[in-house]
This record gives C-alpha cells, sequence and structure tokens, in this order.
C-alpha cells in the first residue's frame, strides 16, 4: 500500500550569519493511511520545523518527502503551493480562521480561492463539514465571534474540505481548556476512524498522544525509534 | 470572481479606515478637478478679454523685399528694385474684403487706415494713435460705442472720438475743436464728437478714432487701406486662418496669438503651475492609497500566511491587494470628481457687480476623463508594493509571528 508519507533522511540546519542550528538529522518518518500519528518531543526538538517540511512550507536542507506516493520536495513554489491546496491539510495553534469570513467560507476558501469562487458544491460540501464537527449551529457564524474551540473545529472542517491525504497539525488544542481541547481531539479521532484520514499531530502533551494510534518521538534531533510505538487510543 | 469578494471583504472590515482613504482619495481629485477648471477658466477669460476687444487676425501689406530674377536667355540678372520710398497700403482692399465676405468663418471685416498724428490745444500737444474706420461699423472689432461716456458715435465728416484720460489731459470735452496734424504734416481742425473710457490706461490716454473718410486726406490715401482687421467665430481657428488667407492675398497676416505674445507666455506658465499642483494631488493620493495598503498587508501578515500554507497562490492573493486598489480608485476618484464639479458650480454662482464670475473657473472643464483613468490606473499602480510584499511572505514565517 502506498504510503500517506514518507520522509527519508530529513536533514535540517538554519543558518542564521555564520552560526548554524542543526535541527534535524537523517529523520525517516513513514505514515501508512488511516494513521493518527503523535509526533511528541520536548520544546525545541525540531517538531514544528519537521511539520512544517514535511507539509512544504520548509524546504529541507537534505532528504526526500513522498506524499500519497507522489515526490513533493521538488516541487516549483506554485506547484508547491497547488499541492498544498489539494492533497495536504493544516492546522495550527494559532490565527487559523480568516476572520473577516463566516465559517462557513473559511472552510470553503481553499476550494473557492483555488477555483473559481465560491459554487453550490463547495458550499454544500462544507456545510457537511462543519455539521461533521458539530457547528451547523455556526454555519453564517463570522469566524472572529467563534470560542477558540469552535475556531479549532472549524480549522478541522477547512483542513477536509478538499479530502486530503495528509493532514497536519500543529499543537491542534495548544491554546484550548481542556474540556475543549478533548472535544477537538475526540474529532479527529472519530473523523480518522470513520474516514480513514492520516492525521500528523505534533505535540508535547502526553494526553494529546493517548487519543492517537501510534505515537513518535524527536530527540536532539533525531526520531528516537526505541520510543516508536503503536497504542490503542482511548475512546 | 473570488478576489474581488475577498478584497471587498477586506475593505468592508475596518469601514471607517476605508471611508477615511475613499475620502483622502476624493479630496485629492476634488483638489485637481478645482484646480483643473480654474485653470482652464481663467486661461479661458483671459484669452476672452483679449479677443474680444482686439482683432484675431490683421492684414497688412507685406514687407517688401527686392527680389532677383534668373534669366538663362540673357547674361545679365534682372533686379526687381523696390522703393522704400514707396507708400505701404492695400490698394486692392475692396476685392480683399469681398473675399473675406464669402469666408463663413468670418464675423467681421473691418478696413482700417492707422497712423500717428498730434492734438494741439493752445500750447498743449499730444500725440495720438489714430485708428479710422466706416462709422457703421465702429464696434467691428472693439465695442468702442460701449464704452462712450460723454457725447455720441457719428463719426462726422470732422469728428474725433478720443479717449478719457487724453480729454482730460488736453482739457476737452464734447463738442470742442482741436487741431488734428498727421504725420504727413497736414493738420485740420476736428471737433470732439464723443469721449470713451476702455478702462485701459493706454487706450484712454493714446487712442483716437476718425472716419474713414476724414482720414484719408488727412493720411494721403485717396484710395487704400493701411490694414484689414477681421474677427473670427473661432478664435482657436485664428492661426490657420491667417496661413490661408495670407497665401490667398499675399497680404501678411497676423493672428491674434502673435500679437499677444505676452499672454501665450502667461497661459503656459499658468498651464505648468497646474500641472505641478495637478500632480502633486494626485502623487498624494496615490501615496495614501500605498501606505494604507501597505499597512493593511502588513496587518494581515498572519493571515496571508495561512491562506499560502493552505495553498492559495501568490497570485490570488496580489490580485486581493490590486482589488482593493482598483475599488479605492474608482469610488475615490468617482466621488472627487461629483465633489469637485459640485465645489466648482458652487463658486461659479459668485459674479462681480459687473455679471462677470468672482472666480473665473468652469466647471465643465474639470478635467474628470483625464483624473478618474489617472487615480484609477494610479490606484492600482500604487498597490503594486503592497500586492508583492503580500504575495512574497513566507507563510512560515507570518504564521509563527
Ligand atoms: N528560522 C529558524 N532559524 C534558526 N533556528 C530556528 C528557526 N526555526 C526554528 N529554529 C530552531 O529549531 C529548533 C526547533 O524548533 P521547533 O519550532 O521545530 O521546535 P518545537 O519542537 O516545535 O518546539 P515547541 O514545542 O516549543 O513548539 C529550535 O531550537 C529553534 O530555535
Ligand atoms: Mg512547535
Amino acid at each position: 500500500m502506498t504510503a500517506s508519507l514518507d520522509a527519508r533522511s530529513i536533514n535540517m540546519t538554519f543558518r542564521n550569519g555564520d552560526e548554524l542550528t542543526r535541527v534535524l538529522v537523517d529523520v525517516n518518518v513513514t505514515l501508512a493511511p488511516g494513521e493518527l500519528v503523535a509526533l511528541l518531543g520536548a520544546s525545541g526538538s525540531g517538531k514544528s520545523t519537521l511539520l512544517s517540511i514535511v507539509g512544504l512550507l520548509l524546504r529541507p536542507t537534505a532528504g526526500i518527502i513522498t506524499i500519497g506516493g507522489e515526490r513533493a520536495d521538488i516541487l516549483s513554489d506554485a506547484k508547491s503551493s497547488r499541492f498544498r491546496n489539494t492533497r495536504l491539510g493544516f492546522i495550527f495553534q494559532f490565527h487559523n480562521l480568516l476572520p473577516d469570513f463566516t465559517a462557513l467560507e473559511n472552510v470553503g476558501f481553499p476550494a473557492a480561492a483555488a477555483g473559481d469562487g465560491m459554487n453550490a458544491a463547495i458550499r454544500r460540501r462544507a456545510e457537511m463539514l462543519l455539521s461533521r464537527v458539530g457547528l451547523s449551529e455556526r454555519i453564517n457564524f463570522p469566524a472572529a465571534r467563534l470560542s477558540g474551540g469552535q475556531k479549532q473545529r472549524v480549522a478541522i472542517a477547512r483542513a477536509l474540505m478538499n479530502h486530503p491525504q495528509l493532514v497536519l497539525a500543529d499543537e491542534p488544542t495548544g491554546s484550548l481548556d481542556r474540556a475543549s481541547a478533548d472535544q477537538v481531539l475526540a474529532l479527529m479521532r472519530e473523523i480518522n476512524r470513520e474516514d480513514g484520514t492520516t492525521f500528523l499531530v505534533c505535540t508535547h502533551d502526553e494526553r494529546v498522544a493517548s487519543h492517537c494510534t501510534r505515537r513518535i518521538t524527536l530527540r536532539d534531533g533525531r526520531i528516537d525509534s526505541a520510543l516508536d510505538t503503536q497504542i490503542t487510543p482511548e475512546t | 470572481m473570488f478576489a474581488f469578494l475577498v478584497a471587498r471583504r477586506y475593505l468592508g472590515s475596518n469601514p471607517w479606515q476605508t471611508a477615511l482613504l475613499v475620502a483622502g482619495v476624493a479630496l485629492g481629485v476634488t483638489a485637481f478637478v478645482f484646480i483643473t477648471a480654474l485653470i482652464q477658466g481663467l486661461a479661458t477669460r483671459l484669452t476672452d478679454d483679449v479677443t474680444a476687444k482686439s482683432a484675431h487676425v490683421s492684414l497688412e501689406p507685406a514687407d517688401r523685399v527686392a527680389r532677383i530674377f534668373h534669366n538663362p536667355r540673357l547674361h545679365t540678372e534682372a533686379v526687381a528694385l523696390v522703393s522704400t520710398l514707396q507708400r505701404r497700403q492695400i490698394r486692392a482692399w475692396t476685392a480683399t474684403v469681398a473675399l473675406l465676405e464669402s469666408q463663413t468663418s468670418v464675423t467681421a471685416i473691418s478696413p482700417q487706415i492707422t497712423g500717428s498724428a498730434v492734438l494741439v490745444r493752445g500750447e498743449a500737444a499730444a500725440p495720438v494713435a489714430v485708428t479710422a474706420i466706416d462709422p457703421r461699423q465702429l464696434d467691428a472689432i472693439s465695442p468702442v460705442s460701449r464704452e462712450i461716456v460723454a457725447g455720441d458715435t457719428s463719426l462726422n465728416a470732422n469728428g474725433i472720438l478720443i479717449g478719457v484720460r487724453l480729454a482730460e489731459t488736453m482739457g476737452l470735452s464734447v463738442g470742442q475743436p482741436v487741431l488734428f496734424r498727421t504725420d504727413r504734416g497736414i493738420a485740420r481742425l476736428l471737433v470732439v464728437e464723443g469721449i470713451f473710457k476702455s478702462g485701459v490706461q493706454s487706450v484712454d490716454e493714446r487712442v483716437a478714432y476718425l472716419s474713414l473718410d476724414t482720414a484719408r486726406p488727412l493720411f494721403l490715401l485717396p484710395a487704400g487701406v493701411t490694414n484689414i482687421e477681421i474677427k473670427l467665430k473661432d478664435t482657436g481657428q485664428a492661426r490657420s486662418f491667417a496661413k490661408f488667407i495670407g497665401g490667398a492675398t499675399g497680404l501678411r497676416a497676423t493672428p491674434w496669438q502673435d500679437k499677444n505674445s505676452g499672454l501665450a507666455d502667461a497661459l503656459t506658465a499658468q498651464a505648468q503651475t497646474g500641472t505641478l499642483i495637478q500632480a502633486f494631488s494626485l502623487i498624494s493620493v496615490l501615496i495614501g492609497i500605498a501606505s494604507a495598503l501597505s499597512l493593511s498587508a502588513n496587518r494581515r501578515r498572519s493571515e496571508i500566511g495561512i491562506m499560502r500554507a493552505f495553498g492559495i497562490s501568490r497570485n490570488f492573493i496580489a490580485s486581493v491587494f490590486l482589488l482593493q486598489g482598483l475599488m479605492i480608485g474608482i469610488v475615490g476618484a468617482s466621488l472627487g470628481c461629483f465633489a469637485g464639479y459640485g465645489l466648482c458650480s458652487w463658486l461659479a454662482t459668485f459674479t462681480k457687480t459687473d455679471g462677470t464670475l468672482a472666480l473665473p473657473i468652469a466647471p465643465s472643464e474639470g478635467g474628470y476623463a483625464l483624473v478618474f483613468l489617472l487615480t484609477t490606473g494610479g490606484a492600482i499602480m500604487a498597490s503594486v508594493i503592497p500586492a508583492r510584499s503580500a504575495a512574497r511572505l513566507d507563510a512560515l514565517e507570518a504564521i509563527q509571528q
């Protein structure tokens, strides 16, 4: 079976003037379709950096990235933009939504802007996704007025809009209270189980990991293979 | 177009700031319209003032130059000698007048004898510039009869019209005789028939009118005239008409512009000043748009970063900002044009006691199409910088802030 994500020998060294910061060293990550993987590691261990690299937002110093069987690290700027739009989903910790647009418009935005605007099909799918994340009551609500947990659920809906092969989430519950965080995590787990969507969630929170099917850990810029474990998430 | 919707939403998200920006653009456009209408109105007034009281084309005998005829059959050259002692006059003036009368663009024709003379009264003497005309066409070139302050304009055989300042300095009043001696040395007693006041000091002090018949013996021109003055329907055509009539008659034809090079210089200087002010008002408009959109692009960095992350193209983001500039330009320019027209029309309702405009403004000449195009075109140009900086934003950097 084609892996959802196959990252080979990823190396990342930041350079600020003469100062070199080696963040990732020969990192290998493979995600099978339908996995919900927690990427753990101490603060500063390189989780966000790795996520940005496999999300094509950052070019690694070296390494090969294959997503859904397609080489993705060698794409031009415009092509990688297109690739992110159609094949990947993103959920960040902050600033996820466009505050001047409604929940529905936020969800439909990636499809509308890539095509020729909002149409009935986009609207229908966005509505369906919003009701999926439990926000059918907030469809036409301005994003700026949603609560933190609601915002993250809209972000999940938007990440799913274009049927992505891989959803990348960076501390998706980092700024939520415990109840909202649990709700968001349960939702991700549910979508993962029911739709088979592959997630890579980076977090330093063990509780987040407990919702996942597998955990990998970054330490000193390397994947600690001793800590690569399949787990049975609590449901 | 989805980018258009996004641009509109962005402008609408901060209605006060957008309103302020549009108002700034409109104000600049209003200033542009005002200055354009004023410069145009001033030019028209100055031109009208000059052309209302003077000829549009003047015909005089051509300068005579000696010509050499080359004759291949002779071994000599023939030289057409020109006597500078000969009197300069238009002998065939009736034919010229007939030709002019057949031209539809001509509204008035005044064959004249002009010369200089001295008015003598007792021990007082004053030089005058004499214009001798057909009394029935006294007002053909300049509305003399409207400027009469004493007497009348009948211009009998021994009558003369003089200016009010000349009358004062010579102590002359209507009905009084005065000795008139021309530069031909011929003198005759004339009677002051009317006194005019043109308001132009040099005219009121120097100019005198006679009838053509009275002038002929005095200036020794039994048949000819010295010049023919012409008025045209359209003063703007003076130059081309002068060229045409000069060619047709062999006379020297001078358009009014050439006799008033000072006016032309003044108009040019005025137009340049206007252009400068127009340019400054446009530049301030464009700087306003560029800075407002740059601030907006900067404020929306993280949003733009998110959009770039989920794969919105750089072109889309650039077009959102270009469209914002375009909309601000169109709305601001339209409002500015309306406001400018309103302002100019309002200013044009103020008149002085003599019925002329207090401010010589031409509301219809505000350069509306020009300023609209320049503003909208300029607005797009002004938004290129913020559009580019927004499009070039690095997604990751923007999100992490
Ligand atoms: N642009 C950059 N230039 C230089 N160093 C960078 C840059 N981006 C990240 N780093 C460094 O790379 C290391 C890893 O950063 P990263 O953000 O990936 O950590 P993280 O595991 O996500 O941490 P956290 O849990 O706090 O979010 C850090 O030491 C950071 O300082
Ligand atoms: Mg991080």
